[in-house]
């Protein structure tokens, strides 16, 4: 039945939709509401997703694991850990303006794909790790794809609304003082470099958790799942169309960009296979270009961020 | 004794010949344009691959490749520049380096459709070492070197000799004065595009000829650029030059002690440990 | 009295707010202005106002009666007008010479007789061409960047704050120059803390407060105003 079909993509789809969604919220938390360039998203991703599949993995031959520890552990494992990377990073740069962070931040992912590819003993390089639990995974296909749909809006839900809340709170405010101001900040005696450290640790660890998210989806994950500079610009450019200072902006940024890429991918697998390989790298091209020409000609993406009428009347009654 | 200035420090010197030509201009783009360009590595690929071009299509000489490349190449900053940064020059700079980011993903698709992701060289067959008193060295090596010395002195003459040089040096000291002195902006500009382009397509050439063209080549040569640039001092064309050489060899050496797989981390451990001692790098840069 | 550079009841800040609220003022071909007032009263603004630093929205702006408000920098540069920023007002990693020569960028020809007239009205850089600016003392420093402007041989000068920071000694030989200055033809606009002293020196002056004129007269005249004395000079 065709249509059956078109629904299960439609989960498949949502799901991804979901997964991205967290990744580019954790950036809205990094660039959208405190400045600070990420270029290493893909790296916190994978670090998320491996740690989550050794915590939670049967034993294998030759690699280290067999803890079979609950999922949420594996989860939480994941956001601590992609946190514990992004953390002495952060401390390092956060001092200066943010392109020596954009630059760590390509080191950083570009030493964590060499560690995943080479060492054996953690990753099992490039034959990945798999049988990862997936938490309902015993039921019928459809069922366990709508069950892990669930789990994630569950998990999305609860980030975006601790997101909303923290920026709504007084650090929220804070924050956003130090990206629009940062010497009158630091005038009022704020703690900035510890702020921004704050605000780069969490985005990190919500990455971190949406590469777990992406590692149970799929039971694997190897070297070669996500292409790492075009994962981290997709991000990017979800965020930006959608609307970076904006969370809800950016989850519709995710749904655009992603609808679009995986439509564009329909389209060039039906390509002979000689121009399909060249398609895939077309698409990457316009992928870049979308962003210059969102950059360009509205760059404050489809939701721009919202004036925050309380703020607003706070600061001029000063 | 030798061995390790054949096996290490002759490579190294090589290396970091080729990443000082590219950490130069990431110096310049840094000092008078004052952002991070993340497409510089795309850049130098994109100068590789021109070159293929004109000797495959053209049949040029190898040697006579080089400065069609760094033309065209400098033609193609220039262009990218107009298109895509220079609209951005009153938002904070840190979009710029967005901006560049998506042309280093741009220029590097473009090259993967003409030209494929399979490895390419300039030249078939194996070229011989020559020993100099025991110190075996090729002549694509020396050439590497040697240009890498004539292009930065040349550079160095220029901004130290001409008028524009001095407006490109006045622009990196006080953009705010140079502007006030009657400097104009967009042709220091146009000028830093144009040099930072050749530099970028020499270091993809030469890379190129010491070892082989792939799509990703640039992007790789991305960290250990900006780890020489800021090793050197940011805006300092020698320390570029010293940093360059420091993170090749280092590279290298790296290789006694660490398994070959992480020759790329060592330029990120500079990085790191630079900005944590002395981020002003070895010859007093500005920090931006 | 045909005036060189006229503000008339110019109005404008940086940001959306107005810091000046009306600033008339008046300089005449050899003549040497000072605005005096206390801190906040918009001195400094009143003189980039003149260099298209910030945005006017009222009032107008001549130069030998022709108006140059909102103009880009470079055009008002070609008018004839020349600034001196208070602080960073050297190329600090140039040497003195280079300065000089970054001065001139717009003019053409031969510049020997313009390096000339700068030495000579300043003979401690004479010493030092070759020394970095950056290297110089403070007082040095703003000879630098007072000969910087004279290069392009301007009509008249806007000094901002030109003795901050300065032993009473420079400040002396600052004022010195400026008279030099003036005497070789270049009409000066400064602006000063030193309030007193600047007004013995000047030829006239302005007292803004608040972004607006507050009085105005030849420096002996204001210095004897009772009224100048208690709210600006501290007594």
């Amino acid at each position: 039945m065709e249509w059956i079909g078109l629904l299960n993509y439609a989960v498949f789809m949502a799901i991804f939709i979901g997964i991205y969604a967290l990744l580019a919220i954790g950036l809205n938390i990094q660039w959208g509401f405190t400045g600070l360039f990420n270029a290493g998203i893909a790296g916190f991703f994978a670090v998320g997703a491996y740690v989550s599949a050794i915590l939670t993995s049967p034993y294998a031959e030759g690699r280290i694991g067999g803890f079979e520890m609950p999922v949420v552990i594996g989860w939480l494992g994941a956001m601590v850990a992609a946190g514990a990377i992004a953390w002495p990073i952060g401390k390092v740069c956060l001092r200066f303006r943010s392109d020596y962070l954009a630059i760590a931040t390509i080191g950083v992912a570009e030493i964590i794909r060499l560690v995943i590819k080479s060492e054996d003993w953690l990753t099992n390089s490039a034959r990945g790790i798999t049988d990862i639990p997936r938490p309902f995974g015993d039921l019928p296909y459809v069922q366990s794809q709508l069950a892990y749909l669930a789990i994630v809006a569950a998990v999305l839900l609860a980030a975006y609304l601790l997101v909303e809340r923290q920026i709504a709170s007084p650090w929220g405010r804070m924050m956003r003082a130090i990206r629009d101001n940062e010497t009158a900040a630091r005038a009022m005696g704020k703690d900035v470099p510890f702020r921004r450290l704050e605000a780069f640790v969490f985005g990190a660890a919500l990455m971190g958790l949406g590469g777990a998210l992406f590692a149970h989806l799929n039971r694997a994950i190897t070297p070669e799942a996500i292409d790492p500079m075009v994962a981290t610009f997709l991000v990017w450019i979800m965020l930006i169309l959608g609307g970076s200072g904006n969370n809800r902006g950016a989850i519709l940024g995710v749904a655009v960009v992603w609808i679009i890429w995986s439509m564009s991918e329909i389209l060039t697998d039906r390509l002979p296979a000689e121009m399909a390989v060249k398609a895939k790298y077309i698409r990457v091209f316009l992928i870049g270009l979308m962003l210059q020409l969102v950059l360009r000609f509205r760059p404050e993406g489809i939701l721009p961020e919202r004036q925050r009428e309380a703020e607003i009347s706070t600061d001029s009654a000063k | 004794m030798l061995d390790l200035i054949n096996f290490y420090l002759v490579p190294g010197i090589v290396l970091g010949s080729i990443y000082a030509l590219g950490a130069v201009g990431i110096t310049l783009v840094f000092a008078i344009l004052r952002y991070a360009h993340l497409a510089h590595g795309d850049l130098a690929t994109l100068g590789a691959f021109l070159a293929l071009a004109v000797v495959s299509a053209i049949g040029l000489p190898v040697y006579a490749a080089l400065p069609v490349a760094m033309i065209v190449t400098a033609g193609v900053a220039v262009g990218v520049d107009r298109l895509f940064y220079d609209y951005l020059r009153e938002r904070p700079k840190i979009v710029t380096v967005m901006a560049s980011l998506g042309v280093a993903l741009m220029i590097r698709s473009l090259v993967q459709v003409i030209w494929g992701v399979d490895a390419e060289s300039y030249t078939r067959g194996i070229s011989r070492p020559e020993n100099w008193w025991g110190i075996r060295l090729k002549d694509r090596e020396i050439a590497t070197v040697a240009v890498m010395i004539g292009l930065v002195l040349a550079l160095q003459l220029f901004l130290l000799r001409t008028k524009w040089g001095k407006a490109m040096r006045a622009m990196s000291d006080n953009p705010d004065l140079a502007l006030l002195s009657g400097i104009d902006n967009r042709k220091v500009v146009t000028l830093t595009w144009i040099i930072v382009g050749g530099l970028c397509a020499a270091s993809g050439y030469f890379l190129g000829l010491n070892t082989e063209l792939k799509s990703l080549m640039g992007w790789q040569m991305l960290l250990p650029m900006f780890a020489a640039a800021i090793l050197g001092g940011v805006g300092r064309i020698e320390g570029a030059v010293i940093g360059g050489l420091v993170v090749g060899i280092a590279e290298e050496l790296s290789v006694l002690v660490l398994p070959s797989e992480y020759k790329a981390a060592m330029a990120f451990a500079i990085l790191l440990v630079m900005l944590l001692v002395r981020p002003t790098g070895l010859l007093r840069g500005k920090v931006l | 009295m045909s005036a060189l550079l006229a503000m008339d009841k110019v109005r404008g800040g940086y940001g959306d707010a107005d810091i000046l609220l009306g600033v008339s003022l008046v300089v005449a071909p050899r003549e040497i202005v000072v605005i005096v007032g206390p801190n906040g009263a918009g001195k400094s603004t009143a003189m980039k106002a003149v260099f298209g630093l910030l945005k006017v929205r009222g009032g107008s702006i001549l130069v030998e009666g022709r108006d140059i408000t909102g103009l880009a920098t470079n055009r008002i540069v070609e008018a004839g007008v020349c600034y001196v920023p208070q602080v960073d007002n050297v190329f600090r990693e140039m040497t003195v010479h280079e300065n000089l020569e970054m001065g001139a960028f717009l003019r053409k020809g031969d510049l020997s007789a313009a390096y000339d007239r700068v030495y000579a009205l300043f003979p401690d850089l004479k010493e030092r061409q070759k020394a970095l600016a950056g290297n110089l003392s403070g007082g040095q420093r703003q000879m630098v960047a007072m000969g910087r402007a004279l290069m392009l041989e301007p009509k008249i000068l806007l000094l901002d704050e030109p003795t901050a920071g300065l032993s009473p000694k420079y400040m002396e030989q600052i004022f010195q120059i400026c008279r030099d200055v003036r005497d070789s033809g270049v009409a000066i606009l400064l602006v000063e803390q030193h309030a007193k002293q600047a007004l013995a020196f000047a030829d006239r002056g302005y007292v803004l407060a608040q972004g607006a004129n507050r009085h105005e007269g030849t420096g002996a005249e204001l210095l004897a105003d009772r009224e100048v004395a208690e709210m600006f000079l501290g007594g």
